[in-house]
């Protein structure tokens, strides 16, 4: 057991249950010795829609053609469980060989806490210049080393419209700006269906929509500096806005996450949406009769003055520093890119993920696609805007990764905020004062 | 004469009026089943299906993992209650029927442990299942859901057990059995229906444990229903609610054909050993 | 206990060893995955924790202080109290009333109670689907029904703005677990002897007297150990509400069980985690002591 750490004041790091940590290392030991000939490989994803899943084998299958003494489990996560399931992982010791598409955020903070294995070889093996330019520096939170690389790229907030609907309202052009979007959802409410599909839930969907207002309004939640700085006039603008939207929203909209949002847009429900390219496959499986009448832009600013601001979690890829068969597990992670199991899993949802090699999206197995053929403007105009996105995580060009975005979500307390001023009426001042506050701590935990 | 007629019809008509509402969401969940997607979002809803089909649960038997799950919870459910009842019915019969010191205590430990939430033995259970080499199986489950079940099922058993009446034993006794002869021959068929009640008991909390299952395992291989389906089915990108219904459907339909078999077994064991504090 | 006088003291001293033997099994599993976690999360309630890493300094009781002096813990106890006691008055009123009918001699009887008793056998995720499902605020049947009835003009918000969300968890809380209440009830009001409803007709008591006078006292001990049992699950019920509402609107719904949860998974600080569990752990074991207590004495 410890070593009566109840007379030592302040504990060194690392010692506390670490004798836990390490008889379970111990223990797990053995069998892996043994099971040298034969390897097992574990790759975790909270990406796994049936037609995602096909894909995924596909390229297990092929990894392991090459490979014959290594075989890949593919194990799912959520976006909701993989903060626990992960934290369990991580502390015993028995963790994943590879993990995929969890925000850049994520990543960020298990590097900082010395979790991760750097991901300079596996980029190497890929190929550095097959990347956009870029596309990884929002991985190289200390210089010169990589906590891991994007799978693709999305561009989480666009902005979906009916084009029929449109039409029938006498709107002529996408709105650019907040006014002109209260116009037109105002004009196209009516008849049993609502303007926008905002969230307004204790859920990570609302703080991470809501972080984006708050850079449409030409705000941030953090300087450069990653000093707190959300108690500005953009946030109180931001919240204003977010407060006239809420009439356009379907009543349930307080509970609203991706799935219900997404669900509100395809279901001819709302006349605009808010999501990532899945939109394109959803509405070419569930509703059909609205495939041709829709589009999809850069979501609307609080004035032309203010460029717009997309929201790409950045889907990730990352080896854990505790990884057994860290070489195999080199060699899989780049063997995710390889161009034939790539494309297939990035068609398995056209416009979802978008590739994050400029040598795939030029690819005409890429383009060769019903969807993405259809959709070319939209995947375009997509494609770019993700490229130029960011998150809470590196909220501009200008700013240090934020290690604490992750936390700072996952502890709704953005959602919070918009929940207690929008819905429960709360004095705008305050609250921001307590945002303010519970963020610094967080920040400083 | 009349009257009592009347009251019996009404008596009749309200029972059936709550029970049916009891029952709706069942009703729901069936046609959501059967209807297609297409359907499913149609504002207003439709009250009946205007075409059936039962494409939703074809795909979740050939395209999914529905089945492995479906074998991990029957699995999990069944050696939980199985290893929880024969512990707790050899405890019970001690806490109940034998003298030694401490026992008293013992038994209030047994109530406080009762009282732990799952949430807080979460982390160090985890450790520990790594450290002795189970983490990620069906095992590890079975002990971790052998923290609320048993408990509950030695509180159970202990209160069926005050039940049995002591001099069938002495009796016994007399006649030259051994303790563990008279509780082979008299303890157990007078314990059955407490036991089987139990048991059921213990099933259904085990079926239905949802956040043990979501820390302690991940791979598909040994995941059971509650995690399985939840995380096939919903996402961040879509909620597959016709193919939930249907998963909903077929992971209730089993236990209710048991349960109706067992109700008896249920109500009267319970009245048998009449729960006591 | 059994016929002590024929028992000899070497007897005895073989039975206790017996008996000690028998619990045994019992007692290893509970120290092994009840006492040693349990002891562990206090050990780790006086640290300040990084859920992933396990890392961290000995803080002392500065998570107490926390704890006590914050408002987190105290304004979950107050939503948990509140979950609790209105989701158990409802359970015991309307399980209580619907053993009553069932126990009645109607049509289809048992096919009846197996309908009654269906939403306790429903896994928790199930029941919260078909329940997000039918309060769905487009698709919704609960909206679409009472619209159509004309008790609603627009569709209801259920489960995201308060108060709604936390009747809604309510509803579905005493919805799910009121039939173990009609279990017990059952088998209890099978066992109250005829005659003594006889002996209350001839003395000409109505079907109301006769339930204050007959089957309710006959009720009171089975119904003392339902609210016992049925506290101390709703207290610490995490997949419902958790799975229903997340705990919103902001923190209307956060339950004591959410809050760790919370705070270990979501804020990563473990110890703090721990802290609010012991501190919920404490609350319990107060309300239990002092309810034993009193029906104790009053039984």
């Amino acid at each position: 057991m410890h070593s009566k750490p109840f007379k030592t004041p302040a504990l060194p790091r690392r010692t506390v249950l670490a004798g836990l940590a390490a008889a379970g290392a111990t223990a797990a030991m053995p069998m892996r010795l043994r099971a040298q000939e034969q390897i097992t490989l574990r790759w975790w994803s909270p990406q796994s829609s049936p037609e995602q899943l096909a894909a995924y084998q596909t390229q297990i299958a092929n990894f392991e053609a090459q490979h014959e003494n290594i075989k890949v489990v593919f194990e799912k996560t959520s976006d909701e469980g993989y903060a626990p399931q992960l934290a369990a992982a991580f502390a015993s010791g028995d963790v994943p060989n590879v993990v995929t598409h969890l925000p850049s955020f994520a990543v960020a903070t298990y590097w900082t806490n010395g979790l991760l294995e750097p991901f300079n070889g596996v980029i190497d093996m890929i190929g550095p210049d097959k990347f956009y330019q870029g596309a990884n520096d929002i991985y190289e939170i200390d210089p010169g080393q990589y906590a891991g690389t994007g799978i693709g790229n999305s561009a989480a907030n666009m902005i979906w419209l009916r084009t029929d609907l449109m039409e029938q309202a006498g709107i002529d052009q996408n709105p650019r700006t907040w006014d002109e979007l209260l116009s037109a959802v105002q004009k196209m409410q009516g008849g049993g269906i609502y303007g926008a599909p905002l969230p307004y839930g204790r859920n990570s969907m609302t703080s991470l929509v809501f972080i984006g207002v708050i850079h449409q309004a030409g705000g941030q939640v953090c300087a450069p500096d990653l000093s707190v700085n959300i108690d500005t006039d953009a946030t109180r603008d931001a919240l204003e806005f977010y407060r006239a939207m809420r009439e356009f929203c379907p009543p349930g909209a307080t509970n609203y996450s991706w799935g219900e949002s997404l669900t509100a847009f395809v279901s001819g429900a709302c006349a605009t949406g808010l999501y990532t390219g899945r939109v394109l496959t959803n509405v070419a499986n569930q509703n059909p009769s609205i495939a041709d009448h829709i589009t999809c832009d850069l979501y609307p600013t609080k004035s032309t003055d203010v460029a717009p601001w997309t929201f790409n979690d950045f889907p990730s890829v990352f080896i854990p520093k505790q990884a057994p068969n860290m070489e195999a597990s080199k060699q899989f992670a780049a063997f995710l890119f390889d161009p034939e199991g790539y494309i297939q899993q990035l068609h398995a949802a056209p416009g979802h993920v978008l590739p994050v090699l400029k040598t795939i999206s030029n690819d005409p197995d890429y383009q060769d696609n019903e969807i993405i053929q259809k959709y070319s403007a939209e995947v375009e105009l997509m494609s770019e805007a993700a490229a130029n996105g960011f998150n809470l995580g590196w909220e501009s060009r200008d700013h240090m990764p934020n290690a604490k975005a992750g936390e700072i979500v996952n502890s709704g307390v953005i959602a919070e905020l918009v929940q207690r001023v929008v819905l429960n009426d709360e004095n705008v001042d305050q609250v921001l004062g307590e945002t303010t506050a519970r963020i610094e701590e967080i920040m400083a935990s | 004469m009349q009257r009592s007629m009347l009251q019996g019809v009404i008596v009749n008509l309200v029972t059936w009026t709550l029970v049916l509402l009891i029952a709706f969401p069942l009703l729901w969940m069936i046609i959501t089943s059967v209807k297609p997607q297409t359907e499913l979002f149609r504002i207003p809803p439709t009250w009946f299906p205007e075409t059936i089909t039962f494409e939703h649960y074809w795909r979740l038997l050939t395209e999914t993992p529905f089945l492995t799950y479906f074998r991990n919870s029957v699995v999990l459910a069944t050696t939980t209650t199985i290893f929880v009842v024969a512990l707790g019915t050899l405890g019970a019969y001690s806490l109940v029927r034998f003298k030694y010191r401490g026992r008293e205590t013992l038994a209030m430990l047994v109530l406080f442990t009762y009282l732990l939430p799952s949430v807080v033995l979460i982390i160090p259970l985890y450790l520990m299942m790594v450290a002795i080499g189970l983490s990620n199986t069906l095992v590890s489950l079975i002990l971790a859901h052998t923290t609320f079940a048993l408990p509950y099922a030695l509180w159970l058993l202990r209160s069926f057990m005050e039940g049995v009446p002591e001099d069938l034993e002495s009796a016994a006794l007399v006649d030259g059995a051994s303790r563990m002869g008279a509780f082979r021959d008299i303890i157990l068929p007078q314990l059955l229906p407490g036991i089987i009640s139990t048991a059921l008991f213990t099933f259904i909390l085990s079926w239905n444990e949802y956040l043990y299952a979501l820390v302690l395992v991940n791979s598909d291989s040994v995941a059971p229903l509650t995690t399985g389906v939840m995380s096939m089915l919903i996402s961040a990108f879509n909620i597959e609610w016709s193919l939930l219904m249907a998963a909903s459907v077929m992971m209730s339909l089993p236990l209710i054909v048991v349960f109706a078999f067992l109700q008896s077994y249920l109500t009267s064991g319970f009245g048998a050993g009449g729960v006591k504090g | 206990m059994i016929a002590t006088q024929t028992i000899t003291p070497r007897l005895e001293r073989s039975y206790a060893r017996l008996g000690v033997l028998l619990i045994a099994p019992t007692i290893l599993v509970f120290s092994l995955v009840i006492v040693y976690p349990l002891l562990a999360a206090i050990y780790l309630s006086v640290f300040s924790i990084y859920t992933p890493t396990l890392e961290g300094n000995f803080v002392g009781a500065a998570n107490y202080v926390k704890l006590l002096t914050g408002k987190a813990f105290w304004n979950s106890l107050g939503v948990t109290l509140i979950w609790t006691v209105g989701t158990l008055t409802l359970q015991i009123v309307f399980g209580v009333g619907m053993a009553l009918l069932l126990h009645q001699n109607i049509w289809f009887r048992s096919l009846a109670r197996s309908l009654v008793l269906f939403p306790y056998f429903l896994s928790t995720v199930v029941a919260v689907l078909v329940w997000r499902w039918l309060f769905n605020d487009l698709y919704g049947a609960m909206n679409h029904g009472l619209m159509q009835l004309g008790i609603l003009d627009l569709p209801l918000d259920w489960l995201g703005s308060m108060p709604n969300a936390m009747i809604g968890v309510i509803l579905v809380g005493a919805w799910k677990y009121f039939p173990f209440v009609v279990i017990a009830v059952l088998a209890r009001l099978q066992t109250i002897p005829e005659h003594l409803y006889e002996a209350a007709k001839i003395d000409g008591a109505g079907p109301i007297a006769r339930f204050w006078d007959v089957t309710l006292p006959q009720l009171r001990n089975v119904l003392v150990v339902i609210v016992l049992l049925r506290a101390i699950w709703d207290f610490k019920e995490f997949d419902l509400i958790y799975l229903l509402t997340g705990g919103g609107p902001v923190t209307s719904t956060q339950t004591l069980s959410l809050l760790v949860y919370q705070e270990a998974f979501g804020l990563n600080q473990m110890g703090q985690a721990a802290a609010y569990s012991v501190g919920m752990m404490l609350v319990m074991l107060v309300f239990m002591v002092v309810y034993i207590r009193k029906t104790g004495k009053e039984g």
